[in-house]
C-alpha cells in the first residue's frame, strides 16, 4: 500500500512537471511506462485492483498506450546477459515467494503478465510483439505512431465543417 | 478513468473496519485494540491532551500507542523536505500525506491493533480530507484514496473558534507558513491569511462531523476541563459496564 503510493506520489509530480506542461505546449510526450505498470505491479503485490485505479484518475489517458509483449523467459534471458543480478524489487523478493532471484522473478513478473494482459483489454493497450528483432519492433511502433498521427492531423484539417 | 459509486464511508460503516476498499492482504478479523483519534486544527491542544490521555490510560493498565500525521520515518524527511521547497503541487501533497500514513497504517497501527493496544492517533485522514477540500481537490476522490483507512472506534473532535485560535497560536509558537495557508496565495499579509484558511479549514471540518461520527468536544474550555471530558467518554466506551 504505502509502496503503491509513494510511486504515485512520484508520478504525480512528474504528471505536473513534466508531461501536463509539454502537452499543453503542443508537444508529444513519450512515457516509459504509465499508471499500467502500477495497475500491474500493485495488483500482483495485493493491492485492490480498482483502488489503484481509482487511484490513479488524475491521470491523463494516452492518445496511446503501446504495450511489448514479452514471455518471461525471453526477459529473464535479456536481464540476465546484461546484468549480474536481478534487482530486489523487479524480481519481487519484498515478497517473499521465493528465496531465489530468478525464480522469484519468475513467479513475480508471471502474475504482472497476468495483470497486463487484464489492463491490455481493459483499456485498449496496443500490443507489440516484443520478442522480434528491435528493428522489427520499431518499424511496428512507428507505423502504429504514424498511423495515430496522420488520424489526429487528418481531422484537424477540416475544422470548418463543424464550426456551429 | 472509470466511473466507480463514490466509495465514501456510509453512516453503517462499523467503527474498526476499512471505510471503503480494504488493504486485500491486511484482513481485519476481530481484534483486541481501539483505535481513538482525536482531531482539531493546528494549535487547538490536540498533543496536550493525547499526552494527559495517554498517562490516564497507562496508570489504568492499558498499553498504549501514540501515532502523529507525518510522523512516519518513512516519509518525515520527503515532506518536511517537500515543504521547504517551492515545488509542492496539491496533489503531490496529498499523495505524500496519504503515504505516510499508509506507512504508518501498516507498519504501527494495524499491528498495534491486533497485539491489543489503545491506539491514540494526533490527527487521522480527516486532518488530509480537510486540507485538501480547502484546496480544491476532489472530495469524492480523497474519500475513495483513503478507503483504506480504519473507520476510528472514538473520533473526538476539538472544536473551537478562529478568535481563541489566534490568541493561542499567537501566545505560543506564532503563524506558521503552512498552517496559515500562505501557498494557497490569497495575500501577502499572515495574519489575514492564518484567519481566512483557518475559518476554511474549520467550516471544512464543521462538514464532515456526522459522516465520520465526530464527537464533539468544545476546545475552548481549560486544558482540565476538556481533559475530564474526554476521559468520561473513553472510560464509557471501554468499560461500558462502570468502574
Amino acid at each position: 500500500m504505502t509502496f503503491s503510493l509513494l510511486h504515485a506520489t512520484d508520478f504525480a509530480d512528474r504528471l505536473l512537471y513534466k508531461i501536463i506542461p509539454p502537452l499543453k505546449a503542443g508537444m508529444i510526450v513519450l512515457a516509459d511506462r504509465y499508471a499500467y505498470t502500477a495497475f500491474a505491479r500493485d495488483a500482483t503485490r495485493g493491492v485492490d485492483r480498482q483502488w489503484v485505479r481509482e487511484l490513479y484518475s488524475f491521470a491523463v489517458k494516452p492518445d496511446m498506450a503501446l504495450y511489448f509483449r514479452v514471455p518471461i523467459d525471453v526477459s529473464l534471458d535479456r536481464l540476465m546477459a546484461r546484468r549480474v543480478k536481478l534487482k530486489f524489487y523487479e524480481a519481487g523478493m519484498d515478497l517473499g515467494w521465493s528465496t531465489n532471484p530468478v525464480e522469484s522473478f519468475r513467479l513475480f513478473q508471471g502474475k504482472v503478465l497476468d495483470e497486463y494482459d487484464r489492463i491490455v483489454d481493459e483499456y485498449g493497450l496496443s500490443v507489440v510483439d516484443a520478442v522480434g528483432s528491435i528493428t522489427e519492433q520499431q518499424r511496428v511502433v512507428r507505423n502504429l505512431v504514424a498511423h495515430h498521427i496522420e488520424t489526429v492531423d487528418a481531422a484537424r484539417e477540416i475544422p470548418s465543417e463543424q464550426s456551429a | 478513468m472509470s466511473n466507480l459509486p463514490e466509495l465514501s464511508p456510509d453512516a453503517e460503516t462499523p467503527a474498526g473496519k476499512y471505510y471503503g476498499r480494504s488493504i486485500p492482504y491486511l484482513p481485519l478479523e476481530s481484534y483486541p485494540g481501539k483505535l481513538i483519534a482525536v482531531e482539531g486544527t493546528d494549535g487547538v491542544g490536540r498533543s496536550t491532551q493525547i499526552q494527559l490521555l495517554r498517562e490516564w490510560l497507562e496508570v489504568k493498565g492499558y498499553g498504549v500507542i501514540e501515532t502523529g500525521w507525518t510522523r512516519s520515518p518513512l516519509m518525515q524527511p520527503t515532506i518536511e523536505l517537500a515543504k521547504s521547497s517551492n515545488t509542492l503541487n496539491k496533489l503531490t501533497f496529498v499523495l505524500l500525506y496519504a503515504t505516510d500514513f499508509a506507512d504508518r497504517l501498516e507498519k504501527e497501527i494495524i499491528p498495534a491493533l491486533k497485539a491489543g493496544f489503545v491506539v491514540l492517533t494526533d490527527r487521522y485522514i480527516f486532518t488530509a480530507l480537510a486540507r485538501a477540500g480547502v484546496r480544491g481537490v476532489d472530495r469524492a476522490w480523497l474519500r475513495t484514496l483513503y478507503g483504506f483507512a480504519i473507520a476510528p472506534h472514538l473520533v473526538f473532535y476539538l472544536k473551537i473558534d478562529v478568535d481563541t485560535l489566534i490568541g493561542r497560536v499567537l501566545e505560543s509558537r506564532g503563524m506558521d507558513f503552512w498552517e496559515s495557508g500562505m501557498d494557497l496565495k490569497t495575500g501577502d499579509d499572515i495574519y489575514d491569511s492564518f484567519r481566512a484558511y483557518q475559518n476554511k479549514l474549520l467550516r471544512e471540518y464543521g462538514s464532515m462531523g456526522e459522516e465520520f461520527h465526530f464527537r464533539v468536544v468544545d476546545a475552548r474550555r481549560s486544558v482540565v476541563q476538556i481533559q475530564d471530558e474526554l476521559r468520561r467518554q473513553v472510560a464509557a466506551f471501554l468499560e461500558p459496564t462502570g468502574t
